[in-house]
């Protein structure tokens, strides 16, 4: 009797399973989707808010207009000072050129401060810093823990903001990768699945093969078990576990596949590589320093020596040139290089939250290969320990 | 037959066992020992190399320096002289667009070529501490760029050296703070709460003795620690090695299903007291979803995959249950544990005891409605557990003291739990390696008893749950709810030490806020020490601090850099500061190894009530 009822249970549960799959699929397809499209969204308006609280914590231009006057007194001081040297005792060239130097150094030493202690860069690169898409791309560099480092708060209230942000931000981010990731990974799977079915065919069937002929000896078993009258109970969830269990086989049979290693180290070569040309194209670095700049980027180490939209101070000799033609043409380059360095900042970032979910899926599919791999290994080490005995 | 198959499942565990001992041993030393000697030379290696990359480069760039010093000298003094007219407007002008120009070089150097702003040559960034520090901020992928490779050579070695690296930083301080984990948890339990666990179970044997003679629920409910528990105690001794083996199936839910059993347990605690006409239904009720997570359990609709996730357990511990139990009989001739209940006919109440022996007495006796109702909470309930017990009596002789909860339970009636309650909380190595013993034997068991049981558990493995590098630097070390028990302790040998402590039973859960506090006061004690070190305000070492030990790294504020004169100091305050933020990012390691299960279901908790997630997908949510 009791075993009647809980087979009967069980047919229950098994014929809601099956009424309400279809409904159950979709609704399940729904929360997918919204949870995957939602974390996105997600993570770029949280970035997005990031971007627009550290401008109204750090934009204030104040402070690095402050600066810029200051290294521009110190730099008209230093020369009015030659020009009092020159004045006085512009005769004897070594002693002259001494003080000179002397005037240098400290002028230089000025210069260092200013860039150390204020990110001093430049008297034209003032606008840039805390721009809308600078603090985004400052944004992502902190909850991505990239850290570029090439804008940093210089307020209490923007450090702490920073910390309060980080710490919401970086799960969040993590959350987004590990999605993302995975949705990628099966995807990719999928059609990796599809594109190799031919090459890969004997191996699946001859997989299915084995699969088959295990549970067909499984089976024997099982009768076996009922011949000797040991399996009284628990019969019923026997056989709904070898059902679900060919089941979900087949529903499992395109994620079974393990992409090869190199497939994905070959998609992260492609990717780095493929941003290595974009960012050369863009910010007219060389190809090799482009991809170094990808890949440190990616691995979240971010030393900011290259950051996008840097170009502009970062070619002196076009500013070395430019120096004699005076300020007075300033304010248009200073336009037109600015949504250059939006659309690079961007760029950057599109490129960045791309990357690393791409990143998180080839070390998602090369686990998985690995974990693979590992099994088979102890597989065939069981197997001769036990053909030994 | 049954001692053919016997004699075929005996063979390769001896086998396995060994191999398993001395893999144990391998990885135990290969992981702790050698894993972090390989970091300490590979950071020493990557110091020679970069130094040696590097620091010509650095020499020359700043002998660049007062080239180009010189040079505005010249120019000056050119014009100077070549100008017929010196007036200072003009002289002026011409003197800041040279100067300018110097600034823009100036700024070109620092940015660019990565000139420290220091022309003595004889203070290096790149000397060897300076580049042992640089390949640790790589490794670690903190990433402050005070100093970066400025030569080609440099480049591609910084990336070959992070692209082997990076991984095996992780892997030491994954190891680092799983290892750390432990120790705390351990302390925490031992040491903190010595005194409450002490007197739990002072009140635990108490109870213990009492409910063997009359079975009430009244005193139920006096332990409510950490898990909830409220149930006769005596129950306990089962029920927790049901709820073990659940947490072997799905280790991370442990704390809702705590409370699952919880409920179990009471109901069948008025069963064991003598309401047997309720109990039954709920029973077959219960032990129909006993293996899903209890909130499932109200769910119209299962997902078909976990669905078939759950059955191919209660599968895979039927098959193998039998095919053990079969085994078990011949091999005990002496068969105490299968005569005692079969000739005493004991009471069902007594039977409460006997874990084991319903299996026995469920074969003799399958009419008893109590006995077929627990063996079918045993099916479905214990899949992993059924595959260990019976496979632990065998290797111990079914009564030794075993820690295996069923085992001790199987004993005759003498209260046998009392060799066991006095140390319930801390057994965990010991415990710990008997499960891993047992299952060894499981796995070479299976292969020629329970073949059949394999599949399902392969099944599950398919999809391991995708981890990926936390922005924290280190690898998020979940356990995988789903993974197979039979290879786990070949790859992972974490794992076995993650069992134990997510026992519902012994689920120590460190608070969340003590891992939280201990985090903040390591970045407080980081910022009193560094504002000593270096004379920063409080609030900007406290940033420092948790820029650096969450690896954002920005480099703003980078230790030992203002005060490069001084020579050993310099060195001395790299030295810590390395100790220091790798010391931290183990420690952040540790801490989220602690809490991350729990802050995952609390999560899911706040989401299911929130009707974020639905009940049934819980991957989607992670």
């Amino acid at each position: 009797m009791e075993r009647k009822r809980s087979g009967r249970r069980y047919y229950n549960k098994r014929k809601k399973t099956w009424t309400q799959q279809c409904k159950d699929y979709l609704r399940q397809f729904i929360a997918f989707l919204f949870s995957n499209i939602g974390i996105i969204c997600l993570v770029v308006g949280y970035t997005i808010a990031g971007a627009f609280m550290f401008i109204f914590i750090e934009g204030a231009p104040g402070n690095a207009i402050a600066v810029i006057d200051r290294v521009g007194a110190n730099r008209s001081g230093t020369a009015d000072r030659i020009w009092d040297m020159v004045c006085c005792n512009a005769y004897c060239e070594d002693e002259w050129k001494r003080e000179v130097q002397v005037h240098l150094r400290s002028f230089q030493s000025h210069v260092i401060e200013a860039v150390r202690n204020f990110s001093y860069e430049g008297p034209n690169k003032q606008m840039t810093r805390w721009s809308f898409s600078g603090s985004f791309l400052y944004s992502l560099s902190v909850i991505t823990t990239i850290g570029y480092g090439n804008v940093t708060p210089r307020t209490l209230l923007g450090k702490l903001a920073t910390i309060l942000y980080a710490i919401v931000g970086m799960p969040l981010f993590l959350l987004y990768l590990s999605n993302i990731g995975d949705i990628l990974a099966k995807s990719f799977k999928w059609i990796y699945a599809k594109c190799c079915l031919c090459r890969n065919c004997k191996k699946r069937r001859k997989r299915m093969l084995a699969i088959q002929r295990k549970e067909q000896w499984k089976m024997d078993m099982r009768d076996f078990k009922l011949n000797t009258g040991v399996l009284t109970e628990g019969e019923e969830s026997d056989d709904e576990g070898t059902t679900d269990g060919s089941s979900s086989l087949s529903f499992n049979d395109t994620q079974e596949v393990t992409v090869p290693i190199s497939l994905c180290l070959t998609i992260m070569v492609g990717y780095i590589s493929g941003g290595a040309i974009l960012f050369s194209k863009w910010e007219s670095w060389e190809f090799f320093d482009g991809s170094y700049f990808c890949f440190i980027s990616l691995s979240t180490i971010g030393f900011g020596d290259f950051v996008p939209g840097n170009s502009i101070t970062g070619s002196g000799t076009s500013i070395g040139t430019g120096t004699y033609t005076g300020i007075g043409t300033g304010p248009g380059n200073r336009t037109s290089a600015g949504t250059v360095i939006e659309l690079s900042f961007i760029l950057c970032s599109m490129y960045l939250m791309l990357g690393m979910a791409l990143i998180a899926m080839c070390f998602n599919l090369m686990q998985q290969d690995v974990v693979m791999k590992i099994r088979t290994c102890t597989d065939i080490v069981r197997r001769i320990g036990r053909c030994k005995n | 037959m049954l001692m053919d198959v016997d004699f075929d499942d005996d063979t390769p565990n001896r086998c396995t066992t060994l191999v398993y001992y001395a893999w144990k041993i391998f990885t135990c030393l290969f992981l702790h020992v050698l894993l972090v000697t390989m970091v300490v030379l590979y950071c020493l290696l990557g110091a020679f190399a970069f130094e040696r990359l590097e620091s010509a480069n650095e020499i020359e760039v700043k002998n660049s320096i007062r080239v180009m010093r010189m040079n505005v000298t010249t120019d000056l003094w050119k014009y100077t002289k070549n100008s017929l007219v010196l007036q200072q407007d003009n002289f002026t002008t011409n003197v800041t667009a040279r100067l300018q120009k110097f600034e823009d070089d100036l700024i070109y150097a620092i940015k660019r070529k990565g000139w420290d702003g220091e022309e003595d040559t004889k203070i290096q960034q790149w000397t060897f501490t300076g580049a042992l520090f640089y390949s640790i901020i790589v490794i670690t992928t903190i990433g402050y760029g005070h100093i970066a490779p400025k030569t080609l050579n440099g480049k591609i070695a910084t990336i070959f050296y992070a692209i082997v690296g990076i991984p095996l930083m992780l892997l030491c301080l994954s190891n680092i703070g799983d290892i750390m984990a432990h120790s705390f948890r351990f302390l925490y339990w031992k040491v903190c709460c010595y005194t409450c666990t002490r007197r739990q179970r002072r009140v635990q044997s108490l109870r213990r003795s009492r409910s063997q003679r009359s079975t009430t629920r009244s005193h139920g409910g006096s332990r409510t620690t950490s898990l909830k528990r409220t149930g006769r105690i005596s129950q306990r001794s089962a029920d927790s090695a049901l709820g073990m083996s659940d947490c072997y199936t799905r280790s991370s839910y442990s704390d809702t299903e705590c409370r699952y059993y919880d409920k179990m347990e009471r109901e069948y605690a008025m069963f064991g007291g003598g309401m047997p006409v309720k109990a039954p239904n709920r029973y077959s009720q219960q032990s129909r979803y006993s293996d899903t997570v209890p909130l499932r359990r109200h769910s119209p609709a299962i997902k078909p995959r976990s669905t078939s996730q759950n059955s191919g357990h209660r599968n895979n511990a039927n098959h193998y249950y039998h095919g053990r139990y079969r085994v078990q009989d011949p091999s005990y001739s002496d068969g105490d544990q299968l005569d005692g209940p079969e000739l005493q006919q004991v009471p069902s109440i007594l039977f409460n005891k006997y874990a084991l022996d319903r299996e026995e007495s469920r074969r003799i006796h399958p009419k008893q409605g109590h006995e077929i109702r627990r063996n079918i909470r045993g099916h479905s309930a214990a899949p992993n557990l059924a595959t260990e017990t019976p496979s632990g009596t065998l290797r111990t002789n079914g009564r030794s003291k075993t820690p295996q909860h069923l085992v001790v339970d199987m004993l005759p009636m003498d209260h046998p739990d009392q060799d066991y309650y006095p140390k319930p909380k801390f057994r965990s190595r010991h415990r710990n390696s008997n499960q891993s013993r047992s299952r060894e034997e499981f796995l070479g068991g299976s292969g020629c008893g329970g073949g059949g049981g394999g599949k399902g558990k392969r099944l599950e493995v398919m999809a391991p749950s995708p981890r990926i590098m936390s922005p924290l630097g280190f690898a998020v070390n979940r356990q995988y709810p789903r993974r197979s028990t039979r290879y786990s302790d070949y790859y992972d040998d974490t794992e076995p030490c993650e069992f134990d402590d997510n026992n519902p039973d012994h689920i120590k859960p460190v608070p969340i806020w003590l891992c939280v506090l201990l985090v903040v006061s390591y970045i407080i004690m980081g910022a009193f020490l560094f504002k000593s070190w270096e004379n920063w305000e409080f609030p900007d070492s406290a940033y420092f601090c948790f820029i650096t030990l969450t690896t954002i790294g920005f480099g703003d504020f980078v230790p030992a850099q203002r005060v490069m004169n001084k020579g050993d100091d310099t060195k001395l305050r790299i030295w810590f500061c390395s100790l220091y933020l790798l010391f931290g990012i183990a420690l952040l390691a540790m801490s989220f190894n602690l809490v991350q299960e729990e802050v995952i279901s609390n999560v899911k908790t706040v989401a299911r009530h929130l009707g974020i997630i639905k009940d049934e997908d819980e991957e989607e949510s992670e």
